[in-house]
Protein backbone atom coordinates (compact mmCIF):
# COMPACT_ATOMS: atom_id res chain seq x y z
CA UNK A 1 0.00 0.00 0.00
CA UNK A 2 2.76 2.33 0.91
CA UNK A 3 4.67 1.02 -2.22
CA UNK A 4 1.50 2.53 -4.47
CA UNK A 5 0.53 6.01 -2.52
CA UNK A 6 4.10 6.72 -2.98
CA UNK A 7 4.16 5.45 -6.85
CA UNK A 8 1.12 7.53 -6.76
CA UNK A 9 2.41 10.70 -5.54
CA UNK A 10 5.43 10.63 -7.80
CA UNK A 11 3.05 9.82 -10.97
CA UNK A 12 1.24 12.61 -10.44
CA UNK A 13 4.12 14.96 -10.08
CA UNK A 14 5.73 13.48 -13.40
CA UNK A 15 2.16 13.90 -14.96
CA UNK A 16 2.03 17.56 -13.94
CA UNK A 17 6.05 18.10 -15.00
CA UNK A 18 4.36 16.60 -18.61
CA UNK A 19 1.41 18.57 -18.65
CA UNK A 20 2.54 22.03 -17.23
CA UNK A 21 2.96 23.78 -20.59
CA UNK A 22 -0.51 22.46 -21.88
CA UNK A 23 -2.68 22.36 -18.18
CA UNK A 24 -2.84 26.28 -18.49
CA UNK A 25 -4.59 25.94 -21.90
CA UNK A 26 -6.63 23.18 -20.99
CA UNK A 27 -8.01 24.82 -17.92
CA UNK A 28 -8.98 27.98 -20.01
CA UNK A 29 -10.39 25.91 -22.99
CA UNK A 30 -12.65 23.42 -20.56
CA UNK A 31 -13.91 26.60 -18.37
CA UNK A 32 -14.73 28.68 -21.93
CA UNK A 33 -16.60 25.61 -23.44
CA UNK A 34 -18.70 24.96 -19.70
CA UNK A 35 -19.52 28.50 -19.41
CA UNK A 36 -19.75 28.60 -23.38
CA UNK A 37 -22.64 26.39 -23.36
CA UNK A 38 -24.58 28.20 -21.07
CA UNK A 39 -24.60 31.40 -22.46
CA UNK A 40 -24.93 29.84 -26.45
CA UNK A 41 -27.92 27.80 -25.32
CA UNK A 42 -29.33 30.98 -24.07
CA UNK A 43 -28.66 32.48 -27.47
CA UNK A 44 -30.10 29.63 -28.45
CA UNK A 45 -33.61 29.80 -26.54
CA UNK A 46 -33.71 33.22 -25.80
CA UNK A 47 -37.03 32.64 -24.04
CA UNK A 48 -35.79 30.13 -21.55
CA UNK A 49 -37.92 29.69 -18.76
CA UNK A 50 -36.66 28.19 -15.77
CA UNK A 51 -36.71 24.46 -16.09
CA UNK A 52 -35.38 24.90 -19.70
CA UNK A 53 -32.48 26.97 -17.59
CA UNK A 54 -32.04 24.70 -14.90
CA UNK A 55 -31.85 21.61 -17.34
CA UNK A 56 -28.84 23.97 -19.95
CA UNK A 57 -26.82 25.11 -16.69
CA UNK A 58 -27.13 21.09 -15.24
CA UNK A 59 -26.13 20.47 -18.20
CA UNK A 60 -23.33 22.37 -18.84
CA UNK A 61 -21.79 21.00 -15.88
CA UNK A 62 -21.93 17.31 -17.33
CA UNK A 63 -20.97 18.53 -21.07
CA UNK A 64 -18.07 19.63 -19.33
CA UNK A 65 -16.77 16.36 -17.18
CA UNK A 66 -17.78 14.94 -20.38
CA UNK A 67 -15.23 16.81 -22.29
CA UNK A 68 -12.49 16.03 -20.16
CA UNK A 69 -13.13 12.45 -19.35
CA UNK A 70 -14.37 11.34 -22.48
CA UNK A 71 -12.88 13.51 -25.16
CA UNK A 72 -9.81 15.17 -23.94
CA UNK A 73 -8.04 12.19 -22.14
CA UNK A 74 -8.68 9.35 -24.68
CA UNK A 75 -6.99 11.81 -27.64
CA UNK A 76 -3.74 12.39 -25.05
CA UNK A 77 -3.87 8.93 -24.81
CA UNK A 78 -4.05 8.13 -28.49
CA UNK A 79 -1.15 10.33 -29.23
CA UNK A 80 0.68 9.11 -26.32
CA UNK A 81 0.46 5.69 -27.94
CA UNK A 82 1.33 7.00 -31.30
CA UNK A 83 4.75 8.33 -29.85
CA UNK A 84 5.33 5.50 -27.68
CA UNK A 85 4.75 7.74 -24.37
CA UNK A 86 2.42 4.99 -23.58
CA UNK A 87 5.04 1.33 -23.99
CA UNK A 88 7.47 3.69 -22.05
CA UNK A 89 5.14 4.24 -19.13
CA UNK A 90 4.33 0.22 -19.34
CA UNK A 91 7.22 -0.70 -18.62
CA UNK A 92 8.09 1.38 -15.20
CA UNK A 93 7.86 -0.28 -11.93
CA UNK A 94 4.51 1.07 -10.23
CA UNK A 95 1.21 -0.78 -9.75
CA UNK A 96 -1.23 -0.07 -12.61
CA UNK A 97 -3.67 0.93 -10.46
CA UNK A 98 -1.52 4.11 -8.78
CA UNK A 99 -0.93 5.14 -12.63
CA UNK A 100 -4.46 5.17 -13.61
CA UNK A 101 -5.24 7.17 -9.99
CA UNK A 102 -2.31 9.30 -11.11
CA UNK A 103 -3.90 10.23 -14.63
CA UNK A 104 -7.31 10.52 -13.39
CA UNK A 105 -6.64 12.77 -10.49
CA UNK A 106 -4.97 15.49 -13.15
CA UNK A 107 -8.15 15.09 -15.46
CA UNK A 108 -10.81 15.41 -12.96
CA UNK A 109 -8.45 18.48 -11.31
CA UNK A 110 -8.58 19.91 -14.48
CA UNK A 111 -12.15 19.96 -14.79
CA UNK A 112 -13.95 21.59 -11.40
CA UNK A 113 -12.98 25.71 -12.15
CA UNK A 114 -14.74 25.20 -15.39
CA UNK A 115 -17.32 23.30 -12.99
CA UNK A 116 -17.47 26.14 -10.70
CA UNK A 117 -17.40 29.05 -13.32
CA UNK A 118 -20.18 27.11 -15.40
CA UNK A 119 -22.58 27.08 -12.25
CA UNK A 120 -21.64 31.12 -11.04
CA UNK A 121 -23.20 32.35 -14.63
CA UNK A 122 -25.62 29.98 -14.46
CA UNK A 123 -26.85 31.02 -11.68
CA UNK A 124 -26.48 34.79 -12.68
CA UNK A 125 -28.55 34.10 -16.36
CA UNK A 126 -31.42 32.04 -15.66
CA UNK A 127 -31.97 33.28 -11.96
CA UNK A 128 -31.86 29.96 -10.70
CA UNK A 129 -32.94 29.24 -6.96
CA UNK A 130 -30.50 26.34 -6.13
CA UNK A 131 -30.93 23.77 -3.25
CA UNK A 132 -27.66 22.13 -2.74
CA UNK A 133 -27.08 18.85 -1.52
CA UNK A 134 -23.50 17.89 0.10
CA UNK A 135 -24.02 15.09 -2.00
CA UNK A 136 -22.47 17.04 -5.15
CA UNK A 137 -19.21 16.75 -4.30
CA UNK A 138 -19.15 12.79 -4.62
CA UNK A 139 -21.75 13.04 -7.15
CA UNK A 140 -19.10 15.59 -9.59
CA UNK A 141 -16.30 13.04 -8.62
CA UNK A 142 -18.40 10.23 -9.33
CA UNK A 143 -19.24 11.58 -12.86
CA UNK A 144 -15.86 12.90 -13.51
CA UNK A 145 -14.32 9.37 -12.36
CA UNK A 146 -16.74 7.69 -14.49
CA UNK A 147 -15.91 9.63 -17.58
CA UNK A 148 -12.38 9.34 -17.19
CA UNK A 149 -12.74 5.21 -16.98
CA UNK A 150 -15.15 4.88 -19.89
CA UNK A 151 -12.77 7.31 -21.89
CA UNK A 152 -9.48 5.49 -20.83
CA UNK A 153 -10.77 2.11 -21.46
CA UNK A 154 -12.07 3.49 -25.27
CA UNK A 155 -8.42 5.20 -25.84
CA UNK A 156 -6.52 1.66 -24.48
CA UNK A 157 -8.49 -0.71 -26.02
CA UNK A 158 -9.61 0.75 -29.42
CA UNK A 159 -6.60 2.08 -31.95
CA UNK A 160 -5.31 5.48 -31.56
CA UNK A 161 -7.63 6.91 -34.62
CA UNK A 162 -10.90 4.81 -33.74
CA UNK A 163 -10.31 6.24 -29.80
CA UNK A 164 -10.39 10.17 -31.68
CA UNK A 165 -13.14 9.00 -33.51
CA UNK A 166 -15.10 7.89 -30.85
CA UNK A 167 -14.37 10.92 -28.63
CA UNK A 168 -15.84 13.42 -31.13
CA UNK A 169 -18.92 11.02 -31.76
CA UNK A 170 -19.62 11.33 -27.82
CA UNK A 171 -19.40 14.67 -27.60
CA UNK A 172 -21.88 14.79 -30.61
CA UNK A 173 -24.42 12.28 -29.06
CA UNK A 174 -23.90 13.62 -25.31
CA UNK A 175 -24.64 17.13 -26.98
CA UNK A 176 -27.22 16.68 -29.12
CA UNK A 177 -29.11 13.71 -28.22
CA UNK A 178 -28.63 12.68 -24.73
CA UNK A 179 -31.45 14.11 -22.15
CA UNK A 180 -28.64 15.93 -20.73
CA UNK A 181 -29.41 19.59 -21.38
CA UNK A 182 -33.19 18.27 -21.83
CA UNK A 183 -35.79 16.39 -20.65
CA UNK A 184 -35.99 12.13 -21.74
CA UNK A 185 -39.29 12.92 -22.62
CA UNK A 186 -38.08 14.57 -25.89
CA UNK A 187 -36.27 11.97 -27.39
CA UNK A 188 -37.89 9.12 -29.65
CA UNK A 189 -38.81 6.57 -27.33
CA UNK A 190 -36.17 3.69 -28.58
CA UNK A 191 -33.22 6.48 -27.84
CA UNK A 192 -35.02 7.37 -24.70
CA UNK A 193 -34.80 3.74 -23.91
CA UNK A 194 -31.35 3.20 -24.83
CA UNK A 195 -30.59 6.33 -22.42
CA UNK A 196 -32.10 4.26 -19.53
CA UNK A 197 -28.63 1.76 -19.92
CA UNK A 198 -25.88 4.40 -21.23
CA UNK A 199 -24.40 6.72 -18.51
CA UNK A 200 -25.38 10.69 -19.78
CA UNK A 201 -28.79 10.30 -18.60
CA UNK A 202 -28.09 9.34 -15.04
CA UNK A 203 -24.69 11.81 -15.37
CA UNK A 204 -27.19 14.44 -16.12
CA UNK A 205 -29.71 13.54 -13.21
CA UNK A 206 -26.97 13.43 -10.22
CA UNK A 207 -26.67 16.86 -11.00
CA UNK A 208 -29.73 18.21 -10.59
CA UNK A 209 -30.79 16.40 -7.85
CA UNK A 210 -28.26 17.83 -6.01
CA UNK A 211 -28.46 20.96 -7.02
CA UNK A 212 -31.95 21.06 -6.30
CA UNK A 213 -33.49 18.26 -3.78
CA UNK A 214 -36.28 17.13 -5.23
CA UNK A 215 -39.34 16.95 -2.84
CA UNK A 216 -39.10 12.88 -3.17
CA UNK A 217 -35.05 13.00 -2.22
CA UNK A 218 -32.28 12.29 -4.44
CA UNK A 219 -32.34 8.91 -5.88
CA UNK A 220 -29.89 6.29 -5.56
CA UNK A 221 -30.52 4.96 -9.33
CA UNK A 222 -28.29 7.28 -11.29
CA UNK A 223 -25.36 6.40 -8.75
CA UNK A 224 -25.39 2.77 -8.88
CA UNK A 225 -26.14 3.14 -12.71
CA UNK A 226 -22.54 5.54 -12.34
CA UNK A 227 -20.79 2.98 -10.31
CA UNK A 228 -21.56 0.32 -12.60
CA UNK A 229 -20.10 2.00 -15.71
CA UNK A 230 -17.39 3.54 -13.69
CA UNK A 231 -15.79 0.23 -12.41
CA UNK A 232 -16.72 -1.42 -16.48
CA UNK A 233 -14.69 1.18 -17.46
CA UNK A 234 -11.75 0.86 -15.11
CA UNK A 235 -11.56 -2.81 -15.52
CA UNK A 236 -11.61 -2.85 -19.26
CA UNK A 237 -8.45 -0.27 -18.61
CA UNK A 238 -6.95 -2.55 -16.25
CA UNK A 239 -7.04 -5.33 -18.63
CA UNK A 240 -6.14 -3.47 -21.38
CA UNK A 241 -2.51 -2.10 -18.77
CA UNK A 242 -1.67 -5.53 -17.84
CA UNK A 243 -2.06 -7.66 -20.79
CA UNK A 244 0.89 -8.77 -22.84
CA UNK A 245 0.82 -9.46 -26.39
CA UNK B 1 23.14 -17.02 -12.72
CA UNK B 2 21.40 -13.79 -12.89
CA UNK B 3 19.34 -14.00 -15.93
CA UNK B 4 18.92 -17.22 -17.66
CA UNK B 5 16.65 -17.14 -20.91
CA UNK B 6 16.39 -21.12 -21.55
CA UNK B 7 14.37 -22.32 -25.23
CA UNK B 8 12.80 -19.27 -25.54
CA UNK B 9 10.10 -18.40 -28.62
CA UNK B 10 7.32 -15.82 -29.56
CA UNK B 11 4.72 -16.32 -31.67
CA UNK B 12 3.03 -12.94 -32.74
CA UNK B 13 -1.07 -13.63 -33.58
CA UNK B 14 -0.44 -12.90 -37.10
CA UNK B 15 1.99 -15.75 -37.66
CA UNK B 16 4.79 -13.92 -37.36
CA UNK B 17 8.13 -16.13 -34.86
CA UNK B 18 9.89 -13.33 -33.29
CA UNK B 19 12.44 -15.13 -31.33
CA UNK B 20 12.87 -19.16 -32.30
CA UNK B 21 14.20 -21.41 -29.60
CA UNK B 22 16.42 -18.62 -27.74
CA UNK B 23 18.93 -19.84 -24.94
CA UNK B 24 21.36 -17.09 -23.38
CA UNK B 25 22.85 -16.37 -19.71
CA UNK B 26 24.09 -13.11 -18.41
CA UNK B 27 25.79 -12.67 -15.05
CA UNK B 28 26.24 -9.85 -13.04
CA UNK B 29 28.95 -7.65 -14.17
CA UNK B 30 28.52 -8.70 -17.62
CA UNK B 31 27.77 -6.75 -20.39
CA UNK B 32 26.06 -8.36 -23.43
CA UNK B 33 25.86 -6.61 -26.74
CA UNK B 34 22.55 -7.81 -28.84
CA UNK B 35 22.91 -7.86 -32.81
CA UNK B 36 20.92 -8.16 -35.67
CA UNK B 37 18.89 -6.56 -38.51
CA UNK B 38 15.92 -4.58 -38.44
CA UNK B 39 13.43 -7.07 -37.49
CA UNK B 40 15.56 -10.13 -36.28
CA UNK B 41 14.00 -10.23 -32.69
CA UNK B 42 16.12 -8.06 -30.39
CA UNK B 43 13.48 -5.86 -28.91
CA UNK B 44 10.73 -8.84 -28.61
CA UNK B 45 13.47 -9.93 -26.53
CA UNK B 46 13.78 -7.27 -24.19
CA UNK B 47 10.33 -6.89 -23.68
CA UNK B 48 9.90 -10.19 -22.77
CA UNK B 49 12.74 -10.11 -20.62
CA UNK B 50 11.24 -7.12 -18.95
CA UNK B 51 7.40 -8.20 -18.69
CA UNK B 52 6.06 -6.68 -21.21
CA UNK B 53 5.14 -9.38 -24.12
CA UNK B 54 4.42 -13.29 -22.91
CA UNK B 55 6.84 -16.04 -24.29
CA UNK B 56 4.66 -18.51 -26.30
CA UNK B 57 6.84 -20.67 -24.61
CA UNK B 58 10.53 -20.87 -22.91
CA UNK B 59 11.14 -19.98 -19.64
CA UNK B 60 13.06 -16.92 -18.71
CA UNK B 61 14.30 -16.51 -14.83
CA UNK B 62 16.06 -13.68 -13.03
CA UNK B 63 17.95 -14.66 -9.94
CA UNK B 64 15.83 -17.88 -10.06
CA UNK B 65 12.65 -16.31 -10.16
CA UNK B 66 10.37 -17.25 -13.29
CA UNK B 67 9.39 -13.60 -14.66
CA UNK B 68 7.39 -14.74 -17.54
CA UNK B 69 5.08 -15.71 -14.47
CA UNK B 70 5.20 -12.49 -12.67
CA UNK B 71 5.52 -9.69 -14.51
CA UNK B 72 5.73 -6.86 -12.09
CA UNK B 73 8.89 -8.73 -10.55
CA UNK B 74 10.13 -8.41 -13.69
CA UNK B 75 9.05 -4.60 -14.04
CA UNK B 76 10.87 -4.22 -10.65
CA UNK B 77 13.81 -6.29 -11.52
CA UNK B 78 14.47 -4.72 -15.47
CA UNK B 79 15.26 -0.77 -15.93
CA UNK B 80 14.32 -0.52 -19.78
CA UNK B 81 15.69 2.37 -22.00
CA UNK B 82 13.35 1.90 -24.59
CA UNK B 83 14.04 2.76 -28.27
CA UNK B 84 11.43 5.38 -28.76
CA UNK B 85 12.62 8.29 -27.26
CA UNK B 86 11.72 9.04 -23.90
CA UNK B 87 8.50 11.17 -22.87
CA UNK B 88 9.96 14.33 -22.10
CA UNK B 89 8.04 16.79 -23.40
CA UNK B 90 7.71 19.48 -20.88
CA UNK B 91 10.54 17.89 -18.56
CA UNK B 92 13.73 19.02 -17.99
CA UNK B 93 16.61 16.18 -18.10
CA UNK B 94 17.35 16.86 -14.41
CA UNK B 95 13.55 16.68 -13.54
CA UNK B 96 13.19 13.20 -15.66
CA UNK B 97 16.38 11.79 -14.21
CA UNK B 98 15.37 12.54 -10.76
CA UNK B 99 11.82 11.77 -10.77
CA UNK B 100 12.20 8.16 -12.40
CA UNK B 101 14.72 7.22 -10.03
CA UNK B 102 12.74 8.09 -7.45
CA UNK B 103 10.04 5.92 -8.67
CA UNK B 104 12.55 3.38 -8.91
CA UNK B 105 12.73 3.73 -5.19
CA UNK B 106 15.69 5.50 -4.71
CA UNK B 107 15.18 8.19 -1.70
CA UNK B 108 15.83 12.01 -2.42
CA UNK B 109 18.80 12.80 -1.48
CA UNK B 110 20.27 9.35 -3.11
CA UNK B 111 17.96 10.44 -6.70
CA UNK B 112 19.56 14.21 -6.48
CA UNK B 113 23.19 12.56 -5.78
CA UNK B 114 22.92 10.27 -8.92
CA UNK B 115 20.93 12.70 -11.16
CA UNK B 116 23.80 15.27 -10.82
CA UNK B 117 26.37 12.28 -11.23
CA UNK B 118 25.10 11.13 -14.53
CA UNK B 119 24.08 14.22 -15.22
CA UNK B 120 28.41 15.06 -15.52
CA UNK B 121 29.30 11.74 -16.34
CA UNK B 122 27.52 12.28 -19.74
CA UNK B 123 28.56 16.06 -19.76
CA UNK B 124 24.95 17.34 -20.41
CA UNK B 125 25.33 19.62 -17.74
CA UNK B 126 24.58 22.71 -19.87
CA UNK B 127 20.80 21.14 -20.57
CA UNK B 128 19.90 19.78 -17.37
CA UNK B 129 17.23 22.77 -16.83
CA UNK B 130 15.88 22.59 -20.28
CA UNK B 131 13.13 21.46 -21.07
CA UNK B 132 12.93 18.55 -23.15
CA UNK B 133 11.21 19.93 -25.89
CA UNK B 134 14.10 21.96 -26.54
CA UNK B 135 16.35 19.03 -26.76
CA UNK B 136 18.82 17.82 -29.34
CA UNK B 137 17.80 14.05 -30.09
CA UNK B 138 20.94 12.69 -28.43
CA UNK B 139 21.11 14.65 -25.17
CA UNK B 140 17.37 13.16 -24.85
CA UNK B 141 18.68 9.76 -25.66
CA UNK B 142 21.06 10.32 -22.85
CA UNK B 143 18.93 11.89 -20.34
CA UNK B 144 16.46 8.54 -20.93
CA UNK B 145 19.75 6.34 -20.62
CA UNK B 146 20.36 8.24 -17.16
CA UNK B 147 16.57 7.41 -16.36
CA UNK B 148 17.52 3.77 -16.81
CA UNK B 149 20.39 4.01 -14.69
CA UNK B 150 19.71 6.18 -11.78
CA UNK B 151 18.08 4.18 -9.98
CA UNK B 152 19.04 0.39 -12.14
CA UNK B 153 17.23 -2.72 -11.77
CA UNK B 154 19.49 -5.63 -11.09
CA UNK B 155 19.33 -5.86 -14.97
CA UNK B 156 19.61 -2.59 -17.36
CA UNK B 157 18.30 -3.12 -21.01
CA UNK B 158 19.62 -0.44 -23.60
CA UNK B 159 17.96 -0.69 -26.93
CA UNK B 160 19.91 1.33 -29.42
CA UNK B 161 21.24 3.80 -26.51
CA UNK B 162 23.70 5.33 -28.91
CA UNK B 163 21.64 6.71 -31.68
CA UNK B 164 21.88 10.22 -32.43
CA UNK B 165 24.60 10.22 -29.66
CA UNK B 166 27.74 12.48 -30.89
CA UNK B 167 30.99 10.43 -31.00
CA UNK B 168 32.31 12.07 -27.60
CA UNK B 169 29.65 11.24 -25.72
CA UNK B 170 29.26 8.09 -26.99
CA UNK B 171 32.30 7.26 -24.94
CA UNK B 172 31.07 8.63 -22.18
CA UNK B 173 27.72 6.48 -22.46
CA UNK B 174 30.01 3.61 -22.54
CA UNK B 175 31.86 4.39 -19.27
CA UNK B 176 28.79 4.27 -18.02
CA UNK B 177 27.40 1.33 -19.04
CA UNK B 178 30.98 -0.31 -18.15
CA UNK B 179 30.40 1.67 -14.68
CA UNK B 180 27.24 0.04 -14.27
CA UNK B 181 28.20 -3.90 -14.88
CA UNK B 182 31.15 -2.77 -12.60
CA UNK B 183 28.54 -2.18 -9.85
CA UNK B 184 26.73 -4.91 -10.22
CA UNK B 185 24.01 -5.07 -12.91
CA UNK B 186 23.62 -7.15 -15.43
CA UNK B 187 23.51 -5.09 -18.58
CA UNK B 188 22.29 -6.18 -21.89
CA UNK B 189 22.41 -3.53 -24.63
CA UNK B 190 20.91 -3.95 -28.55
CA UNK B 191 23.08 -1.38 -30.88
CA UNK B 192 24.24 -1.81 -34.52
CA UNK B 193 27.72 -0.32 -34.29
CA UNK B 194 29.58 -3.21 -33.91
CA UNK B 195 32.93 -1.70 -33.75
CA UNK B 196 32.07 0.53 -30.96
CA UNK B 197 30.69 -2.30 -28.94
CA UNK B 198 33.01 -5.15 -28.90
CA UNK B 199 35.40 -2.54 -26.87
CA UNK B 200 32.72 -2.55 -24.08
CA UNK B 201 31.29 -5.69 -24.33
CA UNK B 202 32.01 -8.65 -22.47
CA UNK B 203 29.87 -10.74 -24.88
CA UNK B 204 28.36 -10.57 -27.88
CA UNK B 205 25.15 -12.41 -29.59
CA UNK B 206 23.72 -12.37 -32.69
CA UNK B 207 19.77 -12.84 -33.33
CA UNK B 208 19.02 -13.58 -37.33
CA UNK B 209 15.15 -13.72 -38.32
CA UNK B 210 14.80 -14.62 -34.25
CA UNK B 211 17.30 -17.34 -33.90
CA UNK B 212 20.90 -17.19 -32.03
CA UNK B 213 23.20 -17.39 -34.52
CA UNK B 214 26.32 -16.97 -32.61
CA UNK B 215 27.37 -16.31 -29.09
CA UNK B 216 30.41 -15.63 -27.01
CA UNK B 217 33.27 -13.36 -26.44
CA UNK B 218 34.29 -11.29 -29.21
CA UNK B 219 37.45 -13.46 -28.92
CA UNK B 220 35.37 -16.50 -29.96
CA UNK B 221 33.41 -15.25 -32.35
CA UNK B 222 36.46 -14.25 -34.20
CA UNK B 223 38.07 -17.18 -33.82
CA UNK B 224 36.18 -19.51 -36.41
CA UNK B 225 38.20 -16.18 -38.77
CA UNK B 226 41.59 -16.48 -37.16
CA UNK B 227 43.06 -18.08 -40.51
CA UNK B 228 41.35 -15.58 -42.50
CA UNK B 229 42.34 -12.12 -43.95
CA UNK B 230 40.84 -9.00 -45.48
CA UNK B 231 42.59 -7.56 -48.29
CA UNK B 232 40.81 -4.22 -49.16
CA UNK B 233 41.43 -2.38 -52.90
CA UNK B 234 40.08 0.75 -53.85
CA UNK B 235 39.84 0.48 -57.59
CA UNK B 236 40.07 4.15 -59.82
CA UNK B 237 36.51 4.13 -60.74
CA UNK B 238 33.47 1.80 -60.01
CA UNK B 239 33.29 -0.09 -63.71
CA UNK B 240 36.78 -1.32 -62.52
CA UNK B 241 35.89 -1.97 -58.37
CA UNK B 242 33.26 -4.60 -60.30
CA UNK B 243 35.42 -6.00 -62.61
CA UNK B 244 37.69 -6.57 -59.49
CA UNK B 245 35.18 -7.66 -57.42
CA UNK B 246 34.43 -10.45 -60.31
CA UNK B 247 37.86 -11.45 -60.39
CA UNK B 248 38.48 -12.03 -56.96
CA UNK B 249 39.27 -15.09 -56.01
CA UNK B 250 38.94 -16.91 -52.15
CA UNK B 251 37.14 -18.18 -49.63
CA UNK B 252 34.30 -16.11 -49.49
CA UNK B 253 32.24 -13.55 -51.67
CA UNK B 254 34.11 -10.20 -52.39
CA UNK B 255 31.70 -7.16 -51.48
CA UNK B 256 31.80 -3.74 -52.97
CA UNK B 257 30.71 -0.29 -51.88
CA UNK B 258 31.27 2.41 -54.39
CA UNK B 259 34.95 2.14 -55.12
CA UNK B 260 36.13 -0.09 -52.64
CA UNK B 261 36.32 -3.79 -53.04
CA UNK B 262 36.96 -6.16 -49.61
CA UNK B 263 38.09 -9.37 -50.35
CA UNK B 264 38.16 -12.52 -47.98
CA UNK B 265 41.50 -14.12 -48.39
CA UNK B 266 43.10 -17.63 -46.16
CA UNK B 267 46.33 -16.34 -44.33
CA UNK B 268 48.26 -19.00 -46.35
CA UNK B 269 47.31 -17.13 -49.40
CA UNK B 270 48.33 -13.65 -48.30
CA UNK B 271 51.32 -13.25 -50.35
CA UNK B 272 49.56 -14.07 -53.97
CA UNK B 273 47.31 -12.33 -53.21
CA UNK B 274 49.77 -9.23 -52.45
CA UNK B 275 51.65 -9.55 -55.53
CA UNK B 276 47.73 -9.35 -57.43
CA UNK B 277 47.22 -6.51 -55.97
CA UNK B 278 50.48 -5.12 -56.41
CA UNK B 279 50.24 -5.93 -60.05
CA UNK B 280 46.64 -4.33 -60.72
CA UNK B 281 48.27 -1.20 -58.76
CA UNK B 282 50.70 -1.13 -61.44
CA UNK B 283 48.59 -1.45 -64.08
CA UNK B 284 46.76 1.56 -62.87
CA UNK B 285 43.33 -0.01 -62.08
CA UNK B 286 43.97 -0.17 -57.80
CA UNK B 287 44.77 3.50 -56.01
CA UNK B 288 45.23 1.44 -53.29
CA UNK B 289 45.20 -1.93 -50.91
CA UNK B 290 45.92 -3.12 -47.66
CA UNK B 291 45.64 -6.61 -45.91
CA UNK B 292 44.20 -6.47 -42.48
CA UNK B 293 42.82 -9.23 -39.68
CA UNK B 294 39.04 -9.37 -39.98
CA UNK B 295 37.25 -7.29 -38.08
CA UNK B 296 34.22 -8.16 -35.88
CA UNK B 297 31.74 -6.41 -38.07
CA UNK B 298 33.10 -8.77 -40.80
CA UNK B 299 32.23 -11.72 -38.50
CA UNK B 300 28.93 -9.96 -37.87
CA UNK B 301 28.16 -9.66 -41.96
CA UNK B 302 29.40 -13.51 -42.40
CA UNK B 303 26.78 -14.68 -40.11
CA UNK B 304 23.59 -12.50 -40.97
CA UNK B 305 24.47 -12.60 -44.75
CA UNK B 306 25.43 -9.22 -46.74
CA UNK B 307 22.20 -8.88 -47.49
CA UNK B 308 20.97 -8.42 -43.77
CA UNK B 309 23.44 -5.96 -43.76
CA UNK B 310 23.08 -4.09 -46.64
CA UNK B 311 18.86 -3.60 -46.01
CA UNK B 312 19.82 -2.38 -42.79
CA UNK B 313 22.15 0.03 -43.71
CA UNK B 314 19.46 1.44 -46.58
CA UNK B 315 16.92 1.41 -43.28
CA UNK B 316 19.14 3.29 -41.01
CA UNK B 317 19.68 5.77 -44.17
CA UNK B 318 16.07 6.10 -45.12
CA UNK B 319 15.30 6.90 -41.22
CA UNK B 320 17.89 9.24 -40.71
CA UNK B 321 16.58 11.22 -43.86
Amino acid sequence: MRHALRSYGLLLRWNLLRLRSMLPLLVVLQTLLSVGVVIGFSFLMPDADRITGFYLSTGALVLGLITVGMVAAPQLVAQAKLTGIFDYQRSMPVPRLAMLAADATVWVALALPGLVAALGVAVLRFDLDLRISWLVAPAMLLIAVCSVAIGYAIAYAARPEVAGAMSQLIFFVALMFAPINFPADRLPGWLAEAHEWLPFASMAQAVRETLQIPAAGISAAPFTMLLIWCVAGLAVTYRVMTHRP
Amino acid sequence: MLLRIQELTKDYRRGVRANHDISLTLDQGQVLGLFGHNGAGKTTLLNQVAGLVRPTSGTIHIDGADVAADPALARRSCSLQPQAQAPIDGVTPRQAIDIMARIRGAGRRRARRRTDALLEALDIGAWADTPGQKLSGGVRRLTAFGMAAAEPGRIVMLDEPTNDVDPVRRRLLWEQIIALADSGCAVLVVTHNVVEAERSMTRLAVLNHGRLVAEGTPAQLRHDYADRLRLELVAVDDETAIRLEAEAGGPGEAVRTGRRVVVPIDAAAAGEALSWAQRERVQGRVEEFSVTPVSIEEVYIGLVGPDAAGTEEGDRAARVT
